[in-house]
């Protein structure tokens, strides 16, 4: 699912945010990454989202290479993906269930099957109260699980969540990070960025990798 | 792929809460749109009402022909039968001098006192001849050859000055067409831009969810679509009004201007006004969405 070889990232201010990341992601995998802030987190993330370009190196996300793709084969590869972005991104002034929908509407779905995906992933998050409540009342951990159901409505191949237990409590943490956790399957791969290491280090069924300063570190489980 | 008729409902509530979001410059922009495009169907409806009337003045060209005060009533027939058998001269008539001397009377009206001072008619007896304005040259030499012909007044100044009036009226229409579609243009685009300032932050969410170009822009363009439309219409509504005006006040003391039927001109304003907002809106929103996504 994700391939990285030897990828660096220097953005045009000249800040070197990462050198020689080596990844690789597979159907089925947990992959947290973790690391202080400003490591490197949101970057590589924005990498596998085709936000940003390698600088250099090999990158290779559900079978496309990253380096010159755009236009609409970025666009196929993208609806492939499920986003929760750090600042989740909601559309202001429309309800949960348009947000949600909002990311299903360009794919090839029957408007019937459009509402159902919506509904169903609404409810999965433990929004099915919420359904037409304006996200812009909603509190933080409402608001981040409007982006989990916009994110996994689509049934993506690959979910990206970046720093999703944010600011929550540690009860609501765990909650977050079990429900993302529970989307992985045969042809899925989550992958998830935190600095809550303390939540994560019993999940001995999924994988850590840790990044410092723009460098993948060893850990003690689960190699890169 | 980009499945439009699942989405209309989303498309056109996109497109109204985008033009919500900033109603107040909304409705100024769909004003000045009004305006620039009633200034455009004012110039370009006087522009075609004095061509109707100049085409109208001129099909019905006509000049006179003075003979000579020693012809015999016989021999005037005579004459008049010639002159009728030149080409290019549609129909003659003979106006004796009292008949000219009533239809003066007739134009003057209240004026006609004048006439009084004059001890004797000062009218004499001529033949109108209509003819085809096009072969004006031709027939004033042709006539000028006939015998007992003594003078002929053609209105030849009169009717070039005519055809110079709406030679310039057509220039100025045509640089008024294009300064008001270029205006019309700019202001659209600006405000699809300005749009796509306030909600970029949506913009690049859904190009982050991988959402096709076509799909985030349907709502922009819908929305110059109805900026320009509705521009459009309140166009429609001031000029029906202004001509409504103009026609009460036109009918009665000018009634020698040959004035084209009120219905006609309107549905030539529907028809002309309501593509043209079709395409500034389509045209604006294209631009507007261009540099937005430039910058
Ligand atoms: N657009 C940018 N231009 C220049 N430098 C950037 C840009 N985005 C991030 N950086 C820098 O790259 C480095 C890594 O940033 P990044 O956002 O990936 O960190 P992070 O691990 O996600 O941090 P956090 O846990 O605070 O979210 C930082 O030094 C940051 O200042
Ligand atoms: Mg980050």
């Amino acid at each position: 699912m994700i391939e990285a070889r030897g990828i660096h990232l220097k953005y045009p201010d000249g800040t070197s945010a990462l050198k020689e990341i080596e990844i690789r992601v597979e159907a089925g995998d947990m992959l947290y990454l973790i690391g202080p802030s400003g490591s490197g987190k949101t970057s590589l993330l924005k990498l596998f989202m085709g936000m940003e370009v390698p600088t250099a190196g090999e990158l290779i996300i559900l079978g496309e290479s990253m380096s010159y793709i755009k236009g609409p084969q970025l666009q196929r590869l993208r609806r492939r993906i499920g986003p929760v972005f750090q600042e989740f991104r909601l559309i202001k002034g429309r309800t949960a269930l348009e947000n949600v929908m909002m990311g299903l509407r360009f794919l090839e779905l029957s408007s019937k099957e459009l509402k159902e995906q919506a509904v169903n992933s609404l409810e999965r998050v433990g929004l099915s109260h919420k359904l037409n409540a304006l996200v812009d009342n909603m509190s933080w951990g409402e608001g981040q699980r409007v982006s989990i159901a916009r994110a996994v409505a689509r049934r993506p191949a690959l979910i990206l969540a970046d720093e999703p237990t944010g600011n929550l409590d540690r009860e609501n943490a765990i909650k977050i990070l079990d429900l993302l956790d529970s989307f992985r399957d045969a042809s899925t791969a989550v992958v998830v960025t935190t600095h809550a290491t303390h939540l994560i280090e019993d999940r001995f069924d999924s994988r850590i990798v840790e990044i410092s300063n723009g460098r993948i570190m060893e850990r003690a489980w689960g190699e890169a | 792929m980009l499945n439009i008729k699942n989405n209309i409902g989303y498309f056109s509530k996109e497109a109204k809460t985008i033009l919500k979001l900033n109603l107040a410059s909304n409705l100024l922009s769909i004003f000045s749109v009004g305006l620039i495009l009633f200034i455009l169907i004012l110039v370009a409806t006087g522009w075609f009402i004095s061509n109707e009337a100049i085409m109208k003045i001129q099909s019905e060209a006509e000049i006179s022909l003075y003979y000579s005060e020693e012809l015999k009533a016989a021999e005037v027939t005579v004459l008049a039968e010639k002159v009728k058998a030149t080409d290019g001269v549609e129909s003659t008539q003979l106006v004796t001098a009292e008949e000219a001397y009533s239809q003066m009377v007739e134009i003057l009206g209240m004026d006609a006192e004048v006439l009084r001072h004059f001890e004797d008619n000062p009218f004499s007896s001529y033949i109108e001849v209509k003819i085809d304005i096009k072969e004006i040259d031709n027939v004033l030499q042709q006539l000028n050859t006939l015998v007992g012909v003594d003078y002929i007044r053609d209105n030849r100044e009169v009717l070039q000055s005519l055809m110079d009036i709406e030679k310039a009226l057509r220039l100025i229409s045509y640089m008024v067409f294009i300064a008001v579609g270029i205006a019309t243009l700019v202001i659209v685009t600006h405000l699809i831009r300005s749009g796509i300032y306030n909600s970029r932050e949506e913009i690049i969410t859904l190009r982050l969810l991988g959402a096709p170009e076509s799909f985030i822009s349907i709502p922009f363009v819908l929305s110059g679509l109805l900026l320009a439309l509705g521009g459009g219409f309140l166009a429609i509504l001031l000029s029906t009004g202004v001509l409504r005006l103009i026609y009460g006040q036109m009918l009665g003391p000018l009634p020698f201007i040959p004035l084209p039927d009120q219905g006609r001109i309107i549905s030539k304003i529907v028809t002309l006004t309501i593509p043209l907002s079709i395409v500034l809106g389509v045209a604006g929103s294209y631009f507007g969405l261009k540099s937005a996504a430039e910058s």
